[in-house]
């Protein structure tokens, strides 16, 4: 019987448990909490990329392999439907898994940042890992919707406890949308155990039963709701905010992962389970994201909070992701899976790097700051690969993806997809701006003290360099293995 | 099952018997030797407790090769030994064990009296073993009755306070009023039908229509109030503000599972789908009251009440198990009884931990105010971790068990066409989890007082009962499929 996947997803929580039973009254005490959590998600991040070199020879190599790994178990039967403990890592999954475990990795580290409540802070990210692992596992719909749920109450108290000036009223805005999109896909959840007819909860059973209603209804939820998690206009503003007025590590957390799991989860289920409408409503999907795409990139040139253009480029990349989305080809759905890693890997550095930016010189304005590359080159050299990631410079994890995208979905949407693309030259000008407004030109006076990288900048960011260079340069080994998960995808939306 | 009525009798009644002899004896030890340990009068109530659990095990034991799931009925089916009696009978004595093991520091407060707190705690206990099993409208009468001059007596036997006498006193105003209710509703059935057996009122409804649809909702509406949920829930609240936490837990849950209990009798059982006028009527309150208990939760500045404001929504969303009782949208049988049933056992086990740790935190010099316990996890991380346990398991955070069975209550809603009712449950399940959420918050985020306190004031045994009873709440996540097993069993005997 294999727990590869139990492992990945239940060691983070494993680890939590003993935090909890460890004091934190010297430095002493607080670096052995810190070691422990750093151990329960490095289980995690050593296990999902072991075990993903492995499945992505299987799954690369196709022959009709659906999953790398699969755990299933019967939960509950005794009811209108039979729930499973059902674990499942495919084409889709594996990559993204790759992904939060790093960013995870990263954040533990990070945790040596943070000198008050330490053992609560770990405890807390280690919750957030279990969801975020747990969601991406999830192919059962109750288990699906136990651990999205899991994330709410950790992050809120993340964001709200370590966060600056406004957390409060940042981590209040996460609830409300937070809370707001768990009904939403409660309901989608009852919608489909009650309409589909297959009594049970497997995502992966046949669901091919709906009404037009049901199907409408279902898909429109479910969009709605990961359209909230995913931070799409108009329902972005909580993302800014929390982006904004969160500590650098969760905000790190938020672009890194969470983001990635609204995304995830409308692949999963509203294209999934509801492809007819999904097909039916592509245009408006591909609207949306124009729209969106436009939104964030003008909102992104206006702002003068380093971390707050940061929320609005992911609001961009989250647009293109959502072009893709609307498109439904294979091309555009495997580009945008690799989006999402590359997104996730880019959005984290610059966060983590604009942390370390605004610790330095104490402002957050980026008219304020500038020349620190004189003082800072490494810190310099880090924004500039995290940014040509995002961009999409080639050999770096954001280019295929971008590629992808466009590629995949122009034949579907020509006038949409050339906006969108408009909007990231637009975005990729704002980088550009940034990077040379806080780290080029004259040196101002009060920045001349300012340090460059530290070993812990170094121990955190380095992971990232790695996995953006490595999702750059071996793309070609991870496509094959996204196109098999996403093979169910099109095969439903086809069949639809 | 035994063919002589004696026998019969003499079983179907063990449990109850059981538990009314131990409290007897519980009087009698007191009245001969006033002065002993209190802890004996518990030790006493336990074993009868146990006793009561044991008797049910014994008639489960003969229950294993019925397939009806009936073991004994007695006086023309007025009386009913089933698996969901059974059920309802277990869960009170886990309830009362748990009461009792928790209760210590509480009872400290009254010595003299120990003997009839837990003669109480066994004879209210006995009364919701009673109504579980009642399918007569007269002595279902005379339980709730019963269950309510016991639960109030005991809220007036553990008084600290002028206003501890004045709630258990408005208690009784508005359990009266609910009573009345009812017996108004069983007279106006007994006066259109001519029976008292649910069963013939249910036959005889076509008879009188109006008449019958107004005692019907005369009597879903008076057990409504014995159940916590709207119009007659204010009740909840001041017990769980101005009674002891350990007896607070004790009255609400048996009031919870006694009302439910005779809820599900009377309308699944007794009235069932030919009397329609409770499947109509019992929607309405179930919305209202998870609007209003819902709302009310947001805006409550004491821990006590806001726990009773979640005790009122999980017990109005409890309703639409009730609901879905017969068959789904796909004409296979529906499960909303089973999702009832569960809940029911997983919201009595919440609340208990609730109020339990409520309980220490009252032993330690906590008040009761959300500012008293602002900043908890800063004085004591423990009695921090199960508070958010405990309210979070009764407010449907996920991935706790309230989370869990409220899944299970709105899918059965809406697999039985109460869709629009699914969607109001989801909505008040939202602004619980916000009212959940802040509360937590203020636990861990926000700045208090920085005096350190331990929970070694209160007594070991109630310290472990009261963080097993917040385990369960996450152990019942992994282990639903006994409860369901369990709860279907009842649900069976139920339809």
């Amino acid at each position: 019987m294999s727990v590869i996947l139990s492992t990945i997803v239940w060691s983070p929580l494993f680890f939590a448990l003993i935090a909890l039973f460890l004091p934190e009254r010297s430095d002493e005490e607080r670096a052995r909490v810190r070691t422990v959590a750093l151990a329960g998600a490095g289980v995690s991040f050593f296990v999902t990329t072991f075990f993903a070199i492995l499945g992505q020879i299987g799954l690369g190599q196709g022959g009709g392999l659906a999953a790398a790994y699969q755990e299933n178990h019967t939960w509950f039967w005794n009811f209108l439907f039979q729930a499973h403990y059902d674990l499942v890592a495919d084409g889709i999954t594996l990559p993204l898994l790759v992904v939060v475990t790093t960013i995870f990795g990263c954040a533990m580290f990070h945790s040596w940042k943070i000198h008050e409540r330490v053992r609560l802070y770990v405890i807390l990210v280690l919750l957030v890992e279990t969801a975020v692992n747990g969601v991406l596992c999830s192919s059962d719909f109750v288990l699906f919707v136990a651990f999205w749920g899991l994330l709410l109450v950790p992050m809120y108290l993340l964001i709200r406890i370590w966060g600056g000036e406004g957390a409060r009223r940042a981590a209040a805005w996460f609830a409300g949308f937070q809370a707001v999109a768990l009904a939403l896909i409660i309901a989608t959840v009852v919608i489909v155990v009650v309409e589909a007819g297959a009594q049970s909860s497997d995502m992966t059973a046949d669901l091919t039963t709906f009404s037009v209603t049901a199907e409408t209804v279902g898909f429109w939820l479910s969009f709605i709701a990961f359209a909230i998690a995913m931070a799409i206009f108009p329902v972005h503003t909580w993302m800014l905010e929390v982006q904004t007025r969160a500590s650098a590590g969760v905000a790190t957390i938020l672009s890194g992962t969470m983001l990635l799991l609204g995304a995830y989860g409308m692949m999963r289920i509203s294209l999934v389970v509801f492809p007819a409408a999904a097909y039916y409503y592509g245009f408006a999907i591909t609207g949306l994201a124009v729209v969106g795409a436009i939104w964030g990139s003008i909102g992104a040139l206006r702002q003068d909070e380093l971390r707050r253009f940061i929320g609005y480029m992911n609001v961009v990349e989250m647009s293109l992701v959502l072009l893709a989305i609307g498109a439904q080809t294979s091309v555009a759905l495997v580009g945008a899976v690799l989006l999402l890693c590359g997104q996730g890997l880019g959005s984290a550095m610059l966060t983590l790097v604009s942390g370390a930016v605004e610790d330095r010189t104490r402002t957050t304005s980026i008219r304020a700051m500038g020349g620190l590359v004189a003082q800072a080159p490494r810190l310099a050299g880090f924004w500039l690969v995290a940014a040509a990631s995002v961009i999409g410079i080639p050999f770096l994890a954001g280019f295929t993806g971008d590629f992808m995208v466009f590629a995949g979905s122009f034949p579907e949407h020509r006038i949409a997809t050339v906006l969108v693309m408009a909007s990231v030259i637009v975005i990729t000008g704002g980088l550009l701006w940034v990077a040379n407004r806080v780290f080029f030109g004259p040196v101002r006076d009060q920045f001349v003290r300012v340090r460059d990288v530290t070993l812990l900048d170094l121990t955190v960011l380095m992971p990232l360099v790695g996995a953006v260079v490595l999702f750059g340069i071996r793309a070609g080994a991870v496509i094959p293995v996204i196109a098999n998960g996403v093979l169910e995808i099109t095969t439903r939306i086809t069949g639809a | 099952m035994p063919a002589d009525f004696a026998h019969a009798l003499t079983l179907a009644l063990l449990p109850e018997a059981m538990l009314v002899g131990t409290a007897a004896i519980s009087a009698l030890v007191a009245a001969l030797r006033p002065g002993l340990r209190p802890d004996i009068h518990r030790w006493i109530a336990c074993i009868g407790l146990v006793g009561s659990v044991a008797a049910c095990g014994l008639i489960l034991l003969g229950l294993r090769h019925v397939r009806s799931g009936v073991a004994i009925t007695v006086w023309n089916g007025g009386f009913v030994v089933d698996s969901f009696a059974l059920y309802i009978a277990i869960l009170a004595c886990v309830a009362a064990l748990t009461t009792c093991l928790i209760s210590d520091s509480a009872v400290r407060t009254i010595p003299a009296r120990t003997g009839a707190f837990y003669g109480l705690v066994l004879i209210a206990t006995a009364a919701v073993e009673a109504i579980g099993a009642e399918r007569e409208m007269t002595t279902l009468f005379v339980a709730l009755a019963l269950l309510l001059i016991c639960l109030v007596s005991l809220g007036a036997l553990l008084k600290t306070t002028p206003r501890g006498a004045v709630s258990s006193f408005e208690h009784l105003i508005e359990g009266s009023v609910g009573l009345a209710a009812v017996l108004y509703g069983l007279v106006i059935l007994y006066g259109t039908t001519r029976s008292t057996n649910l069963t013939a009122v249910a036959a005889a409804a076509h008879v009188a229509p109006g008449a019958v649809g107004l005692g019907v909702a005369l009597v879903v509406v008076g057990l409504c109030g014995t159940f916590g949920v709207f119009p007659l829930r204010q009740w909840v609240g001041r017990v769980a503000t101005n009674v002891p936490a350990a007896a607070a837990g004790f009255v609400i849950a048996m009031s919870l599972i006694g009302g439910g209990a005779a809820l599900a009798r009377v309308t699944v059982s007794g009235f069932g789908p030919g009397v329609g006028v409770w499947r109509w009527l019992v929607p309405i309150v179930a919305a209202v009251a998870l609007g209003y208990s819902s709302l009310s939760s947001l805006r409550e500045s004491s821990v006590a009440r806001l726990v009773g404001h979640l005790i009122s929504t999980q017990a109005a969303m409890l309703l639409l198990g009730l609901l879905a009782f017969s068959t789904g949208s796909r004409g296979l049988p529906a499960y909303g009884v089973t999702a009832f049933l569960s809940g029911l056992g997983v919201t009595v086990i919440a609340m208990l931990a609730a109020f339990g740790v409520v309980a220490m935190l009252q032993v330690a010099g906590i008040g009761d105010g959300l500012d008293d316990v602002r900043g908890l996890a800063h004085r004591s991380a423990p009695a921090a971790l199960l508070l958010t346990v405990a309210v979070g398991t009764l407010a449907g955070v996920p991935p706790l068990a309230g989370f869990l069975s409220r899944i299970l209550l709105i899918s059965s809603a809406a697999d039985t066409h109460y869709g629009w009712l699914a969607v109001v449950a989801i909505a008040a399940s939202v602004l619980t989890l916000i009212a959940a959420v802040r509360f937590i918050a203020s636990l861990y985020a926000d700045a208090g007082d920085e005096v350190p306190f331990t929970l070694g004031a209160t007594p070991a045994l109630s310290r472990i009962v009261a963080g097993a009873a917040c385990l369960a709440g996450v152990v019942l996540v992994v282990l639903i499929q006994p409860l369901l097993a369990v709860a279907t069993a009842g649900a069976g005997t139920l339809r």
